[in-house]
Formats: structure tokens, sequence, C-alpha cells
């Protein structure tokens, strides 16, 4: 029988509040099943004796546990004072009103629960549902800043505070992926992924308290040394001095990055990972705005060869300080427009959360990759074979292009033109599922987090994909199209994870990489499916 | 006299109350975009997808275009018979739907109550006939009759839903249930009265005009003599106040959910009026504590984010 676990247990002292037994997941269908079994590796005891790993099989942050009482007392009073700000215009003008919206209209109807792949794929869990630590935090709101909520809490839902349930709360923020599907089904329009984006936020701007993915080795290092990558500008010039190469022995075309062109129509804004984990997007991006005649650069500011703003998964102040830089480095390369590269949050970053926040001559126009991309194939000035891309290819929907932008259309009018055999997954467009790795969980492996993710988070994905290409027989080739770069991050990492490339055939890569693939003139095939190339010269 | 005062005790706490939430919405400083897709005030041949202005080529150059028509093509079916619930949580529907319609059709007969008590006010005697008056009056016992049995049916199934339900049943605290009796109670009060004492609800078209009237008789039928009818005088006024201070006051505060959240996808453009409530937020002087945001109280948002933080340099 399904333990029951609810908000008020997060205050209760226990080792491990939600455990997930093998079997407990969704099930997966043939050739899958013996990962059907398969269970969340056992945390190493020596690794994680002084953090805290109470809320549940895996850890995220890895919060040192207090030293002792005193300690403890203060880490709650922080968390009350945090609490406090986020209900305060000074301090989160940015989320006020929404946030009071969503925490005082839930009726806790569960509809969000079945909308969140996480808590159906994780064999439903409490602690999972979408409205869980929403409800904790409401809960606390009303208890302890509220007048007479002591009295009151008895009546509308009562919790201890204590620095057990401030320590799960902050872990469980990092087990949900803030895709917001939960909030597209609400009747009402609650948004219980923005209250989590919010406890996130009370954590690392009052707290300090933030994965080291995020904010140590991701903000911090993007705004320190220009990228979340570690490349400083002479690394990231090298990176692409070796990418121009590369592209032109793989596809015999000879391709010109240009940097730092004042007047340029366009700065492009690349994902600073891809130029490490898939240096053949950048090299595809180069081959299509050169072949189109664009005029384009890229920038080797600090920061500005990098469009991640992981800010926007865990801290405003963050967030704005490089939006801002971006913004900038716009401003002095005199271009007409950035465009944003393959990757999802960085759309949503620059595009559409900082609209409000750069004013005057730093709101410079933002466009999707996408839409240019669009421009260009449909223009008529390139010329395309799309025999050349006859495999059949899905396409997974980064949830910060549909369900946060509203571009759904010009990445599949794309691949109608170069794809023959482009097939949809079920559901996709706005109401498609995260790929798992969304809010920074892509690139967040501490202890067995990835495993976590693997099994998890991923697993809805991994379900529509191989959904997708049912009835294909396993030897064909199969391309799935993930045009972002965290996505793709976490789609690599569950190809490999369930040995999909050997069982299935299944291979990933991003948009323009079929683009460029299926090019009239290009001399060889840029996509390769293990050593077999994807068209013969 | 005793009912009528307490009813515009509780009509004024819901205007009062409720006027505060709506206030308060208005003056809270613009928030960054957190719009969700699809927003239905787009255009068709973007709304059919989920799809954005920003799916255009240089979308900045051209005029924005939306379409109220297709805000209402939303808005008109998830208002009445709460389209989403129906898509999304088909058990709760069936049950949520008669609660949410009952109650709507009680707000329409009231407002037909009052018509009707304007209707009579010049001469302030209940004159029969009159073509207008008897078509107010079926229509109020149509709204009336259908409303009060949606509304016992609906609510009652409401609580048994979140009663045996576990996943509701888990979450639910006394006041949730609370809220629910009291509004089956106003129901159950209502149909009885009506049932029992009052069919054509002549007394509520009396109770109604004393209202208007400060406490005249239209008829000699007064609700409050019995315990059915005093009883809903009771209930009906003590929910009216009760709503707007709880979470049901969801009623009224979807508006700005979907019009101030979810579809807001205005863009700032320079010197327009976004960029100028931008502005004045970003004058606004934060206080978190973490080392990385250094604020102090006195430097601004525009300050702190154009510059990096010491541990960076």
């Amino acid at each position: 029988m399904k333990e029951t676990v609810k908000p008020s247990d997060m205050a209760k002292p226990s080792e491990c509040l939600c455990h997930i037994e093998p079997g407990d997941l969704s099930p997966l269908p043939p050739p899958y099943e013996d990962f059907n079994e398969k269970a969340i590796p056992p945390l190493n005891p020596e690794k994680v004796k002084h953090i805290e790993t109470s809320l549940d099989d895996t850890v995220a942050i890895g919060i040192p546990k207090p030293a002792n009482r005193e300690e403890e007392e203060e880490l709650v009073r922080r968390f009350l004072s945090g609490l406090k700000k986020l209900f305060e215009k000074e301090n989160n003008w940015t989320f006020l009103q929404p946030l009071l919206l969503s925490m005082e209209h839930c009726t806790k109807c569960q509809t969000c629960s079945d909308a969140c792949p996480v808590y159906e794929m994780s064999g439903k869990k409490d602690i999972h549902r979408p409205m869980f630590r929403a409800e904790v935090l409401r809960r606390i709101y009303n208890k302890y800043l509220k007048p007479g909520g002591k009295i009151t809490a008895k009546l509308t839902g009562d919790i201890d505070l204590n620095w057990t349930t401030i320590a799960r709360l902050a872990e469980l923020s990092y087990r949900c992926t803030l895709c917001r599907r939960c909030a597209t089904v609400c009747p009402i329009g609650v948004d219980n992924g923005l209250i989590n984006h919010e406890i996130r936020k009370l954590f690392s701007q009052e707290m300090g308290i933030a994965p080291k993915e995020i904010h140590e080795k991701g903000t911090s290092q993007q705004l320190r040394v220009g990228s979340s990558t570690g490349m400083n500008p002479l690394a990231a010039k090298d990176s692409v001095d070796f990418i121009q190469e590369e592209m032109e022995e793989i596809t015999g075309w000879k391709v010109d990055i240009p940097w730092d062109v004042e007047g340029a129509d366009i700065l492009l804004l690349h994902n600073a990972g891809e130029m490490l984990a898939w240096p053949e997007n950048v090299g595809a991006f180069a081959i299509i705005f050169q072949a189109a005649g664009l005029s384009w650069t890229l920038s080797s500011e600090t920061v500005g060869y990098d469009a991640v703003n992981y800010g926007l998964w865990y801290d405003d102040v963050q967030f704005s300080r490089v939006a801002v830089r971006h913004a900038e480095i716009a401003r002095r390369l005199k271009v007409k427009k950035i465009v944003m590269g393959e990757c999802g949050h960085a759309h949503k970053a620059l595009t559409v959360i900082a609209d409000r926040l750069l004013t005057g001559d730093l709101n410079i126009p933002r466009e999707s990759a996408m839409v240019t991309l669009e421009k260009i194939v449909l223009g008529g000035k390139l010329k395309f074979d799309p025999r050349r891309n006859d495999f059949p290819v899905t396409l997974h929907d980064p949830c910060n292009f549909v369900r946060a932008m509203g571009i759904v259309e010009p990445q599949r009018r794309i691949l109608r033109k170069i794809a023959p055999r482009f097939r949809e997954m079920t559901p996709h467009g706005v109401d498609n599922y995260c790929c798992g790795g969304g809010s920074g969980f892509a690139i967040m492996s501490p202890y067995n987090f990835e495993a976590w993710r693997n099994l998890v988070s991923s697993r809805k994905k991994f379900l529509q994909i191989l959904n997708a290409f049912q009835g294909e027989p396993a030897e064909i080739p199969k391309y799935v199209c993930a045009p972002c770069s965290n996505c793709k991050g976490a789609i690599r990492d569950i190809i490999n994870f369930y040995h999909a490339e050997e069982r299935s055939r299944i291979y990933y890569g991003g948009l323009v990489e079929l683009i460029v693939n299926a090019m009239a003139d290009m001399k060889k095939p840029l996509i390769q499916f293990g050593d077999d190339p994807s068209w013969k010269a | 006299m005793g009912f009528y005062l307490l009813s515009y005790l509780c009509i004024l706490v819901f205007f009062l109350a409720a006027g505060c939430h709506v206030y308060r919405q208005w003056t809270l400083p613009m928030h960054v975009r957190w719009e969700l897709y699809p927003v239905q005030h787009e255009v068709s041949g973007k709304l059919v997808h989920g799809g954005s202005y920003m799916e255009d080529w240089n979308w900045w150059e051209k005029e924005q275009r939306s379409s109220f028509l297709n805000e209402l093509k939303y808005m008109v079916p998830e208002i009445l018979f709460i389209r989403g619930l129906w898509k999304e949580n088909r058990k709760l529907w069936w049950v949520s739907f008669p609660f949410h319609f009952g109650l709507y059709l009680m707000i329409a007969t009231f407002g037909l109550l009052v018509l009707h008590a304007f209707s009579v006010l010049p001469g302030g005697a209940p004159p029969a006939g009159g073509a207008l008056r008897t078509l107010l009056s079926g229509m109020t016992v149509l709204t009336g009759w259908v409303g009060l049995i949606l509304g016992v049916t609906g609510s009652a199934g409401m609580f048994f839903r979140r009663l045996i339900d576990p996943e509701l049943r888990d979450y639910s605290s006394f006041v949730d249930y609370f809220n629910i009796v009291f509004i089956f109670l106003f129901f159950l009060f209502a149909f009885l009265a009506c049932l029992f004492t009052d069919p054509l609800l002549e007394g509520a078209k009396a109770y109604t005009f004393g209202l208007l009237t400060g406490g005249d008789s239209l008829n000699a039928y007064a609700p409050a003599q019995t315990f059915l009818g005093g009883g809903t005088i009771v209930f009906a006024s003590l929910l009216v106040a009760y709503v707007p201070l709880t979470h049901m006051s969801h009623m009224f505060m979807k508006y700005f959910f979907y019009h101030n959240v979810k579809w807001d996808d205005a863009p700032n453009r320079r010197g327009g009026p976004v960029e100028a409530a931008v502005l004045k937020n970003l004058a606004l002087k934060p206080t978190w504590k973490a080392k990385h945001v250094e604020a102090d109280g006195r430097k601004s948002w525009q300050e702190i984010a154009s510059s990096a933080p010491k541990e960076m340099k």
C-alpha cells in the first residue's frame, strides 16, 4: 500500500521522508523492462554524513548540517526573514503579483498532479505533487508571518517550522523542473511552478543556499570568467577556431566565424556548452548564416559568448546581472538584434523575462533562432535535398520555447521542409513534456542526482521518444531533434543511461545540424549515426 | 429589521473586502513577464497552435494584434462551464460544475429579483401583471429552482468527493470542509424554504424589495417569519460577506490570474508605459541578505544589476 506523506510531515524527523522502491516507477516497454526494477543507487554514507539528506533518495544541493541548535535557530530566523521579503515590493517586485495570486487561491483540487511528469513517473509520490511544496510554503507563511497565524493554522492547515522543514523544502525545490505544465492545467490559474521558483529564490537571495553547479560554477563563474563552462574569452576563441577546422574537415565547407564585428545586423548568442559538447551545432549555425549571406557576429567579451543565464532558475539578482551584461555587449557592438541560439532557457531569460528589466538603449530587439532559421530555410535562397534526411525524426519541444514564449511552429515548418519522415511526439507543442533536465537539472550531477534525473524526471520524455518511434525497426537510425542545449544534455544522458543507441538506434542532435545535413550543396553529411554517415556522398 | 441590517452589513463587507483585493492588485508593481501559452487573445492563426507574436521575423517592427473575440471564446465556456476542469479533471467536474453553476444561477436570481424590485418601485406596491414583471417572475422561478437543485447536489457532491477521495482528503483542512458545508447549508435552507413555503419565490421578491427600500414590505409574506426563510437570509448574507475573505474569492480574482499574469504578453517598447513602470521598479532598494546580492537597502535594483559583486571580481 502506498505510504501517504502530508505537508506537515516535512517537520517530523526521519531518515528519509520519501523512498522510491524498485518497481515503484512507471514501467518502461520492451526492450527496456530490465530498467523497471532499477532503483536509485544509495547515497554513499561517508560522502553525505555532513549534509542534509532526509528528504528522499537523492541530494541536489548538499546543505551542510548545522553545527548546533543555535545555528539551526539562526537559519530558521533567516528563512522567515527571507520569506517575508518575498512579499515585499522592494525585494520582489519581479514576481510579487503572480506569487500573491498563487499563494492565496489554491483550492487543492489536485488537477495539477496528473499534469506533472515527475509526480507521475515517481510512482505518484506525494512529495512530487506540484502543490505539495507550495502548500508547505503557504502553511509556513500563514502560520508564522500572518497575524494570528498560530491560532488559525489549526483550522487552515498546520505545520511546524524547524530546521528539518527548511532543509527538506530547500531540497524539494530542486525536484521540480519548473516546466509549468501544472500551471497550464490549473482551472484557476495557480502556478505551483512559480511558487517553487520563489522558494529557490528565498534560499539563494537570503540564505546563500543554491546548488553549486548553478550558482558557484554557474552565474558566479559566468560573471567572473565569462562562461559557466569555465571558458574565458581566449578559450572560447580557441574552441571556435577548432570548430571551423572540424567543420571544414567533416563537411568540406569552409567556415568563417566572425568575432566582434561592430555594426553587424545580428549578435548570435550561443550556449557556450555547445562549443565544448556539440561543436557541430556552432559550426552548423555558421554554415547556414554564411550561406544565407547574413551580417552577423559572435562576441568575445566576457559573458558575451555564453547565452546561458542560470539566474532564471533561482536568483533574480544574478539573473539581472547576466541579462544586463548581455544587453550591454550588444549595445557596444551596435547590432540591430540579438539572435538566441539553440538554448531554451536563454531564450526565455533574455527575450521574455528581461523584457521588463532592460530599458532605453539596452532594450535591443531579441529574436529566436527558430524564427531566423525559418526565414532562411523557407526563404528559398538556400537549396535543400530532403532525401538526405531520410530517417525518422521527432521533435522535442523545449518548455521555454513553447509554453513560455509561444514559439511553436517555425521549427516545425523547417522540419516539414527538410525531414520527410518527421513525426510528432504525443503530446507536443505547448502541451509537451519537459526533457527532465529543466531548471538546471541537466547540468547538475552531485552525489546520485544524475541517476534520479534519468530514472525519474527524464523518464516521461524517454517514454515519449520511444512512442514517437514505435513501429520503426530497431536497426533503423532515428533522430531526436532537440533545439536546446540543456534538453540535448538531458536527452543525451537518457539515451546513454537506457542504452537506447544500442537497443533502438536512437540518436539526438539540434535543428541546425538537420538543416545543414539537407543542404543541396553540402559535399559530405554532417550527421553521423555512430560510424555510419547519414547519407552517401 | 434585524435581517435587513445583517444583509446590509454583509453586503458592505463584501464590497470592502473585494475592493481591497482589487485595489491591492491594481497597485502592485508591474512584475516581469510570466505569460503562459496559449495566450488566448492571440490572433486565430497563432492561437490554433499556441503561438505568439514572437514567431514572426522582426516582430518588433510590426503592430501587435490581438483578438478580444478569441479571448471571449475561451473565457465564456471557462467561466460558465469550467471547461478546463472538464478537460483535465473530469471526475471533479461532475460535482464542481453543478456547484459553480448553481452559484452563478443564485447570482442571476438575485439580479432578477433586484430588477423585479425596481420594476415595482415607482408605485411602492405590488401591482399584479405587466409583461415585464411576469417575465422577470418566470425567469426568477426558473433560475432559482435550477440553481438550488444544482447547488444542493453540487455542494453535497463536493463535500463527499473531498471526504472520500484520499487525494483531496489528505490536503484538506477544517476550513476547506467548513466552506463547503457553509455553502451547502445555504443551498439546503433556500431549497427547503422554496419547497415548503415559497415555491414561486414571492418571499425572495419581498425581501429584495425590502433591501432596496430600507425594509418596506412588498406583500404580507415575509420570509423571515419562517425558520427556513430566516435561515436562508442569514446564510445567504453571511456567505456574501465570507466569500471575498477566503480563497473562494477566485470567483473574481481569476481575472487577474489571466489578464495580469498568464496572458500578460505586452512587450516593453522604448518610451512606452511598460518602460516607465520598469524604471520605477529599478529604483526600488532591496535588502536581501545573501552575500553575493550585496544589497544594503541603499543601492537600487538598477545599481545592483549593473555591477558584479565583489566575490566575482
